[in-house]
């Protein structure tokens, strides 16, 4: 592939284009994922859902499925609510609540009614057929606008309001700026309903352990806090939950949450003595698990000059988190850490509304909000450059924030700690090869094609220090999010980091691997990664947020130097000499300027191993230790101006497609797609290109093909492959990419998040090009997915208009 | 989604099959299972629960692909990837070697069967399409007999044909169409492998002068059931065929068909996009046949 990467690096490991640790393991189909977890006498959980969004339920007969052979057991909200405790949300909502099965009402098409426990899932479905529901249906509350109106159906009737959360923010002098702008433009901008799909549903199989009190646990998860909230809905001590972290995760990209299913499948594990699987096929993950994200509406002012620069923003925006929240709501708290984007904004208003509605609940998704949010910004910008005849680059341009003036603090109080955006989009131009673009969108478009370039940037926050917590919810006063590692060298001399989270596909052992090898200088393919459960973990907040590279990137490198550090001590003690004078290279450690004088890796292993005799006093024997990093920048709650950093690490990244737009189906093909990249130091080039294609390909779904449609009356639409529209290997076209380094000053080598830039940045891009196509006719689309209907209703109506009519 | 329970039969001769299908006096649910390429999802999903599973992969009467001169003869269980891949296919029904890779992905091809597909008649596939176009010979057996039936009058409803219980389709004799003729086929769905939102076929023949001597045109996705658009025909046949004449002849499909709105297609969009699809269709079936 074409590339003009940074001069080779002067790392022996890191930055090189090697093999990655988990491939190997994937491609001979050697993974081990929840399903493989085979253990005996293994009962098997199928959910009655319910047909009816919203319904009273009068009475749940489950006597002729609890008559059926092989069946064990039939268990119902009511039973649950007696025995757990409800659910956790991401804001303080005592009257909203939660459990694993609908209690006495039902609140959207495909929620589970009953869990039906039998020998085999075939048995289980038989009898979840069985289980005879009573339901009053009752209209239901659907449309994100309908749902605020006064009249509207009740979700959650204790709760009085269809509203979970209402917030205004104002940061910076916004009545000022606006009135001293030469220009506004308001516009608003939709993001559709839809989603992260893993290849891989969520799984769980749980085990109570009588002999050890212990909840085991196997499941297909990516959530921060998992252990905690089982424990605190089952009514057990976190001590008493084990969760397996060694499972494979065959996906997640943030919806992996699993927390009621979890709830239920303990629960019923420990209520029977025997193991109790739950392993969602399609239809239950998608109506009724962990499959929905993001839904909102955006409002937008902007205040401009007639060159271009922008000066505030009012932002209001809906979104639309379905029955129950979880910590869905959350997802309108961490867009704030990059609200402008890479613009110069001196002031922003952020008005944000929560609303629950009779859809499938609302889960996080790739980025946590941050995607619609940059879509709903760079759709303003392309409308400034539009209105002022201004180039959309040069518009860009003249907003961004310079390369000398980081670290740069926005109006919200974070500062981004490093960035070169303007030569990024530069090189993504070259590279791209503008100009040639353009000639060619032009030579289609004089032969009457609809043609069109996209540009689009995007901010990536990385690291997860999620304070923006308190900003939506006081009482959550979290003001860091820690990863951990533990690092030893046995007594062979092999080198084991042993982490303490799960992998959702994000490649954390050649990560881990890799920054220990670079720092000890033993080849990292030697040295093993191993996945501690979490009774063995060390605090950790999970692979979320584009962090791992940052924090775990950190912790192992500082705890392998520390060890190095170590090493060096003991052989300065053995060669009898100070620390200062030994050099250590390549499992060597030498006198400086005697190169006679030396000892082996495997002598020190050994001595710090065996030989007491020869360490030096003050060290411990053995070679191990545990970091515990915090994130860098956090450690404070928001000030009295809602004021505060939230993420560390900022990465850039500038998004260049080229679409054609079929005149007659509306149909939209991606003729070409370069990306420029900058997320400062790059661990692994393979890993840090496979996160940026797939969440391309994530994004290129959002932006032209993914949606859960719903009928008026509140049925799901689009609840199977069929109907709900990946992109595929057809859809998804090569992806040429180029990368720029603007290492962070706050990570152990410079590195920033890779994981979701791509997600953010697609869809922004995806709907330029279209614009930019449909620009000679001077229509603009804001509404994402664009699909192919959509499309063609623009260009009929614009080709149609309605005649006005009379008064 | 897991199937229903079922009892599983594997016939290896046409006879056994016709036996275990006619074999009634309880109310057993008999279904045949070709490349199970709709069935097993159907079955997964309990939207379709068979009692008696009927596996006819193993029939070799019902594979192959023969060319009989004047017509090409398909096994119903033969794959549609095989029907795809064959030199007959492309030499002589041009129009279904066109249409064959707009139905799913090769790796449903490569299970898929032509007699399932014909079978099943969905309004938006493409196998029923051409063989309404071109009319289709479908030969049927069961216990008692056989019968030949014409394509045109087999798709009776939304997935309903005139298949009875007890009968096994068994082989697909398509015309093949002489002279100087030319074929194209266009469709227009969400993704590449997505069954039509509209899809539209033509074939023409044309005399030594250019006049157009025959024209066969369907759409799919328009009506209940794969929809053969006659007045288009007539409007070209006897004809030299001009872009004008041709805008002039699709002018009346949107009066022709009777679409449904999906959650991908209003009605209304397939009624714009239809006869342009048509257009396209007949303009580049027009180029073929024009050397
Ligand atoms: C991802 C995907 C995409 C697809 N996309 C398309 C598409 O774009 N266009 C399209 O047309 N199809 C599409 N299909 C459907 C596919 O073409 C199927 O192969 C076809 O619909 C059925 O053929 P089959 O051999 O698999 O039949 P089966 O699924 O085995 O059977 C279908 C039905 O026909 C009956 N049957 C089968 N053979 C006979 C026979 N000889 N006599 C009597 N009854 C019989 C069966 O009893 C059953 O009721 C798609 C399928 C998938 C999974």
């Amino acid at each position: 592939m074409p590339d003009d990467r940074p001069a080779a690096s002067n790392y022996r490991y890191i930055s090189q284009p090697r093999r990655t640790k988990e491939d190997k393991r994937f491609i001979t189909g050697r993974g081990a994922f929840v399903q493989d977890v085979q253990l005996a006498h293994t009962k098997h959980i199928a959910l009655v859902a319910s047909p009816y969004p919203r319904a009273n339920i009068l009475s749940i007969d489950t006597s002729a499925a609890l008559a059926m052979d092989g069946v064990l057991d039939v268990i119902t909200g009511a039973e649950l609510t007696e025995h757990t405790d409800r659910l956790y949300h991401g804001v303080d909502l005592p009257n909203v609540r939660w459990h694993p099965l609908a209690v006495d009402m039902t609140r959207y098409a495909g929620e589970w009614v009953a869990a039906v426990i039998a020998d085999s899932r075939y048995i289980a479905e038989d009898a979840a057929e069985l289980v005879a529901v009573e339901y009053e249906p009752l209209d239901a509350a659907i449309g994100i606008e309908r749902v605020m109106e006064p009249d509207a159906p009740l979700v959650h009737p204790d709760h009085g309001s269809n509203i979970l959360l209402k917030k205004k923010f104002v940061w910076g002098a916004v009545d000022d700026d606006f009135a001293a702008a030469e220009h506004t433009i308001s516009y608003r901008a939709r993001w559709g309903r839809s989603s992260a799909v893993p290849i891989e549903t969520f799984g769980v199989i749980t085990r109570w352990s009588e002999k050890d009190e212990v909840l085991e646990v196997w499941a297909s998860i990516q959530m921060p806090q998992y252990q905690e909230q089982i424990a605190d809905a089952l009514r057990i001590p976190l001590n008493a939950v084990r969760v397996h972290n060694y499972i494979d995760v065959g996906g997640s990209y943030g919806v992996k949450r699993g927390i009621k299913q979890t709830v239920l499948s303990g629960y019923a594990a420990r209520k029977l003595g025997c193991p109790v699987r739950l392993i969602e096929d399609r239809i239950d993950n998608m109506s009724g698990g962990d499959a929905h994200g993001p839904d909102r509406l955006f409002d937008v002012t902007l205040a401009y000059n007639g060159d271009g620069l922008i000066r505030s923003m009012k932002m209001r925006v809906v979104d639309d988190v379905g029955a129950y929240p979880g910590r869905s709501i959350q997802q309108l708290g961490k867009p704030i850490s990059a609200l402008c984007g890479p613009y110069r904004m001196s002031s922003i208003e952020y008005d944000v509304t929560s609303v629950t509605s009779n859809k499938t609940s609302q889960v996080a998704v790739r980025g946590f909000g941050q995607a619609p949010t940059n879509f709903a910004l760079e759709t303003g910008v392309e409308k400034i450059a539009r209105r002022l005849g201004l180039d959309r680059t040069e518009i860009r341009r003249r907003n961004f924030i310079r390369h000398d003036e980081f670290p740069w603090k926005i109006p919200s109080g974070t500062a981004y700690d490093s960035g070169d955006y303007h030569t990024v989009l530069d090189k993504a131009m070259r590279f791209a090869g503008w100009d040639a673009l353009i000639a060619q969108r032009d030579a289609a478009r004089a032969e009457g094609r609809l043609v069109g370039l996209g540009i689009a940037t995007c901010l990536e926050p990385g690291g997860g220090n999620n304070i923006f917590e308190h900003l939506l919810n006081e009482k959550i006063q979290i003001t860091t999010f820690v990863e951990s590692a533990l690092l030893k060298i046995d007594g062979q001399g092999q080198v084991t980091v042993a982490i303490s989270t799960h992998t959702a596909g994000q490649g954390h052992q050649t990560l881990a691997a890799t920054v220990a090898g670079e720092e000890l200088e033993r080849d990292p393919d030697g040295i093993r990664v191993v996945h501690l459960d979490s009774l063995e973990a060390l605090p950790t907040r999970g692979p979320v947020a584009s962090r791992m590279a940052i924090m775990l990137g950190s912790a192992v490198s500082k705890a392998a130097r520390r060890l190095r550090n170590r090493m060096i001590h003991i052989a300065a003690h053995d060669l009898a000499v100070a620390d200062t004078e030994v050099e250590y290279a390549d499992g060597e450690f030498t006198v400086r300027g005697d190169p006679a004088r030396k000892r082996s890796w495997l002598e020190i292993v050994f001595i710090a191993h065996r030989q007491l005799h020869r360490m030096p006093p003050d060290t411990e024997p053995g070679l191990q230790t545990i970091e515990v990093h915090a994130v860098p920048g956090g450690g404070k709650l928001p000030n009295e101006k809602g004021e505060v950093q939230i993420y560390p690490c900022f990465s850039f990244q500038a998004h260049i497609p080229l679409v054609e737009i079929d005149r007659v189906t509306g149909q939209v093909e991606i003729l070409d797609y370069a990306v420029a990249h900058d997320c400062g130091t790059v661990i692994n080039p393979k890993i840090v290109r496979g996160m940026m294609m797939g969440g391309i390909g994530h994004g290129i779904g959002a932006a032209l093909y993914e949606k859960f449609d719903y009928t008026e009356d509140g049925q799901l639409l689009s609840g199977t492959f069929l109907d709900y529209l990946l992109p595929s290997a057809h859809e998804i076209p090569d992806i040429r990419d180029t990368e720029h380094c603007t290492p962070s000053p706050l990570t152990s080598h410079g590195q920033k998040g890779s994981g979701e830039g791509g997600y953010l940045g697609a869809p922004a891009a995806l709907a330029s090009a279209v614009n930019d196509a449909l620009e000679p006719l001077d229509i603009s689309l804001t509404e994402l997915p664009m699909r192919l209907a959509d499309i063609e209703a623009a260009l009929h109506t614009h080709a149609n208009p309605v005649p006005e009519t009379a008064p | 989604m897991k199937a229903a329970e079922f009892e599983y039969f594997r016939p290896t001769t046409l006879d056994e099959a016709c036996g275990l299908l006619a074999d009634t006096g309880d109310d057993a649910d008999r279904c045949l299972l070709a490349g199970g390429q709709t069935l097993v999802p159907m079955m997964a999903m309990r939207l379709a629960r068979p009692t008696h599973l009927i596996d006819i992969n193993r029939i070799t009467e019902l594979q192959g692909i023969r060319d009989l001169g004047g017509s090409v003869e398909i096994g119903a269980g033969t794959r549609q990837r095989a029907v795809e891949k064959d030199p007959i296919t492309r030499r002589k029904l041009p129009l279904l070697a066109a249409a064959l890779p707009h139905v799913g992905h090769h790796q449903t091809r490569n299970r898929g069967t032509v007699g399932g597909s014909i079978v099943l008649g969905d309004a938006s596939a493409e196998i029923p399409l051409v063989a309404l176009i071109l009319n289709a010979t479908l030969i049927i057996h069961r216990r008692d007999g056989r019968r030949e039936t014409m394509a045109d009058g087999f798709f009776e409803g939304p997935m309903m044909t005139a298949l009875e219980p007890g009968d096994i389709l068994t082989t697909i004799r398509f015309p093949v169409w002489d002279g100087t003729t030319g074929s194209a086929f266009h469709e227009v769905a969400p993704r590449k492998g997505d069954y039509a939102l509209v899809s539209a076929g033509a074939q023409v023949a044309l005399d030594a002068n250019g006049t157009c001597i025959r024209a066969a045109i369907g759409v799919g996705g328009c009506a209940p059931t794969p929809l053969r658009l006659q007045a288009v025909e007539d409007a070209l046949v006897g004809q030299r065929l001009t872009d004008a004449l041709i805008t002039q002849a699709i002018a009346p499909v949107p009066d022709l068909i009777d679409p449904e709105s999906s959650v991908h297609a209003s009605a209304a969009y397939r009624r714009r996009a239809a006869p342009q699809l048509v257009q396209r269709a007949l303009l580049d079936a027009l180029s073929e046949a024009r050397p």
